[in-house]
């Protein structure tokens, strides 16, 4: 059958190249290097039980994000009130130095009218009627 | 386990060995392992090697048992992962760990021969061939593999893997009649 030299070769090589035994004991090496079997993990089920009624389970979220809101509002006002307070002292403290300020200015406006009286009255020619007293 | 003697399995072997069962798993290492640790020795030329690397494939296997569609599937599986594993192990492998001095009488056929300097001659010179004709070749004349299969194997062209085959055996032919293992108008 096979008269191409090339058949007769590819013959020789299936015949030559056939497959050879797998070491002694290959498949117990094997079988032992396989992880643990893993089995798939079975979680019982369990009926939810009827638990009697909780006002503190069945409000508890609620009431905290009230009390959460409570509290923030409460510090809200606080502080919008202390914010107005220091508003208000300023407000006052200024006021009062701006008349301290008047006041001072008012002040030394009459020294300084004093003193040009002063100096007039020692920097003007004596009248006749003193020197007369005088002598 | 003789692979000559080999009998047809179950299809529901494969189920059972998908469903945990590892005496099923077991048996169908023993019917694969000849093959997958065959072409790990004539890909690698070291049984040291060629066992690691059929441990290799069949660990694999146990992990993607359940990608396995039917016993063909997994003679194809087997085959192409072992090849592909071979192939990528010669890259990255020293050229001079996968070539022993002295292992030519083991990875050629464990049987009586006639001829066995033609046989060691020939799996030496199989070796010399790059991995991939060398895989290639081992698919065709060692597994029975056809070109098409090859080709998918190996994720590559059936030109190619055609071009393969008729390149290697006109060197392989040439140089056993080089060696006068062959005479050139042999019938």
């Amino acid at each position: 059958m096979n008269e191409n030299p090339t058949n007769h070769f590819e013959e020789e090589l299936r015949r030559r190249l056939r497959p050879v035994e797998a070491p002694e004991g290959f498949t117990d090496r094997l079988m032992a290097a396989l992880p643990a079997q893993q089995k798939p993990v079975v979680v019982p089920f369990t009926p939810r039980v009827a638990r009697p009624f909780s006002a503190a389970r069945q409000f508890g979220m609620p009431a905290a994000l009230a009390a959460s809101l409570m509290v923030a509002v409460l510090l809200g006002v606080q502080v919008s009130k202390d914010r107005a307070h220091d508003e208000e002292v300023a407000r006052v403290e200024e006021q009062k130095g701006i008349a301290a300020s008047r006041e001072l200015m008012q002040a030394l406006r009459v020294t300084s009218q004093k003193l040009d009286l002063a100096y007039e009255a020692v920097n003007s020619p004596p009248a006749a009627g003193d020197e007369e007293n005088r002598s | 386990m003789n692979l000559s003697t080999a009998q047809p399995m179950p299809d529901s072997l494969l189920a059972q060995a998908r469903a945990g069962d590892r005496n099923a798993f077991a048996t169908l290492v023993r019917a694969h392992q000849g093959s997958v640790f065959s072409i790990g020795l004539r890909m690698l030329s070291r049984r040291d090697a060629a066992e690691d690397l059929a441990q290799d494939v069949f660990l694999q296997l146990y992990r993607k048992l359940d990608s396995i569609e039917s016993l063909e599937h997994l003679g194809f599986w087997l085959r192409r992962v072992a090849a592909n594993l071979a192939i990528d192990w010669l890259r990255r492998l020293p050229y001079s760990a996968t070539r022993p001095l002295d292992e030519g009488a083991e990875v050629a056929a464990q049987e009586t021969e006639q001829d066995p300097l033609m046989s060691r001659e020939l799996v030496r010179l199989l070796g010399e061939l790059p991995p991939h004709p060398r895989a290639v070749m081992l698919l065709r004349y060692q597994e029975d593999r056809d070109v098409a299969e090859i080709a998918a194997m190996l994720d590559m062209p059936v030109n190619t893997v055609k071009s393969h085959i008729k390149r290697s055996l006109t060197a392989l032919r040439g140089q056993m009649i080089g060696a006068k293992l062959v005479v050139e108008d042999s019938p």
